[in-house]
């Protein structure tokens, strides 16, 4: 069976994060399913999911690196008008950091609980904020 | 203080209960995929870009819609009732309607908005038509401006070539106590709405255009070379006003990309809040 739990955050910053982690434990405690695997899947692109350990410094490097990286003052190809929005798209920074994070991840769960390293934290990640965003935390397996 | 002088609340939560009217919206302003939003989000929006108060603008082509009101002006001084501390309001009649007269006059008096926003394109006028004697006389009597759209419009229905900037050049020769903007900065005729600000001090701009590149790009195009920065920095700079005509455009990244063309500090100034505390004759820190 599967289950599919929203989450929804409200960013408040062009570029924020969020640790998850005890957000997606409640919804496996409170599921009825038992043994499995525990997917948290953001419906977005200019957003992401990674695992990481859940430091300050480490959350300023991330940070850091994806900015050095991706640049807001580059020259972008996905700054126009979409025809389909009837708005500017200008939001290409938001994507590729989306896209060198991920926009999921996975965790086993056993006997209802979800198994991961002492280390290990699930980050929601916000590169083209402030909006409203969902994350699905999407539990499968057998009660 | 930094004011946004453009702004649709079209797809603001609060007026937005009814899908139907939603969806209407979407399709009459040529907007999707966007959703609503809630206020605290576009806080969060303003807050983001350093803006302190966003002027909501109503639209009403209800001549051309069986009678159907885009965004009202009831709905706007709903919304500036609910975040007074946030919002300036702008009205918005039909010309074409036989009592947009009285409702402009109510809009001024009992809503207390504090302009009037046209689109002589979408609304099927010429600025100098004298079926817009009536409102122009109403807007100078309550001393209150007006913002007309100018410029390439992505609304449907609405014909560029009616909203030519010098199609208001004798509305502005006429009426020198009405103070007009012409906004988008009339784009793709940025020179000519210079033109009509080195003339005519009463005609204002916005800076409500990212039609092609980044915030960034497009504003060094259109306020660096199509105008050049000098002429801005040195001879319209209380003539410029800032505006996002968000949600089309991006708030954030323009109202960061306007900081970084070169202009002196005082002309950003005078571009993100002074000059529309002037254009208005209303200065909502002293009002508060």
């Amino acid at each position: 069976m599967i289950e599919i739990i929203p989450l929804q955050i409200m960013t408040d910053q062009y570029n924020q994060y969020f640790i998850i982690t005890e957000d997606v434990r409640k919804a496996v405690a409170a599921s009825k399913i038992r043994n499995g695997m525990v997917t948290v899947l953001t419906k977005h692109t200019t957003t992401g999911i990674t695992v990481n350990e859940s430091l300050e410094c480490l959350q300023s490097d991330i940070d850091v690196f994806l900015s050095r990286l991706i640049p807001e003052d580059a020259p972008y190809s996905h700054c126009h008008m979409l025809p389909d929005y009837g708005s500017t798209g200008g939001n290409p920074t938001g994507h590729l950091k989306a896209m060198l994070t991920g926009n999921h991840c996975h965790f086993p769960l056993i006997d209802g609980k979800m198994t991961g390293g002492s280390a290990q934290d699930i980050w929601f990640c916000e590169f083209d904020g402030p909006s409203v965003r969902t994350v699905n935390i999407i539990i499968e397996g057998t009660e | 203080m930094v004011i946004d002088i453009h702004v649709h609340p079209a797809f603001f939560d609060p007026i937005n209960e009814d899908g139907e009217k939603e969806q209407l919206r979407h399709d009459e302003l040529n907007l999707h995929k966007n959703g609503t939003a809630p206020l605290k989000h576009f806080f969060n929006k303003m807050n983001c870009a350093g803006i302190d108060y966003a002027c909501l603008l109503a639209q009403d082509y209800s001549s051309a819609m069986n009678g159907e009101v885009l965004v009202s002006n009831e709905e706007v001084r709903l919304l500036c009732d609910m975040a007074p501390d946030r919002f300036i309001g702008f009205a918005s009649v039909d010309p074409h309607d036989p009592e947009a007269a009285d409702k402009l006059e109510k809009a001024f008096t009992v809503l207390d908005l504090k302009g009037l926003k046209l689109h002589p394109s979408r609304q099927n006028f010429h600025p100098s038509d004298p079926l817009m004697n009536d409102i122009y006389d109403i807007c100078e009597k309550y001393d209150r401006p007006v913002i007309f759209h100018a410029g390439l419009s992505f609304e449907p229905h609405a014909l560029t070539k009616n909203c030519h900037p010098l199609d208001f050049e004798e509305l502005a020769e006429k009426r020198r106590n009405l103070r007009i903007c012409l906004a988008h900065f009339g784009w793709p005729w940025c020179r000519e709405t210079a033109m009509l600000m080195l003339k005519y001090p009463n005609v204002y701009t916005d800076t409500g255009a990212l039609y092609f590149d980044s915030a960034r790009e497009f504003y060094t195009q259109m306020l660096t070379k199509d105008v050049p920065a000098t002429w801005i920095d040195r001879s319209l700079r209380h003539q410029v006003m800032f505006g996002t005509n968000d949600p089309r455009f991006e708030m954030i990244r323009m109202s960061k990309a306007i900081e970084e063309l070169g202009f002196r500090q005082s002309t950003i100034d005078l571009i993100k809040g002074k000059n529309a505390v002037e254009f208005m004759h209303y200065d909502p820190e002293r009002s508060a």
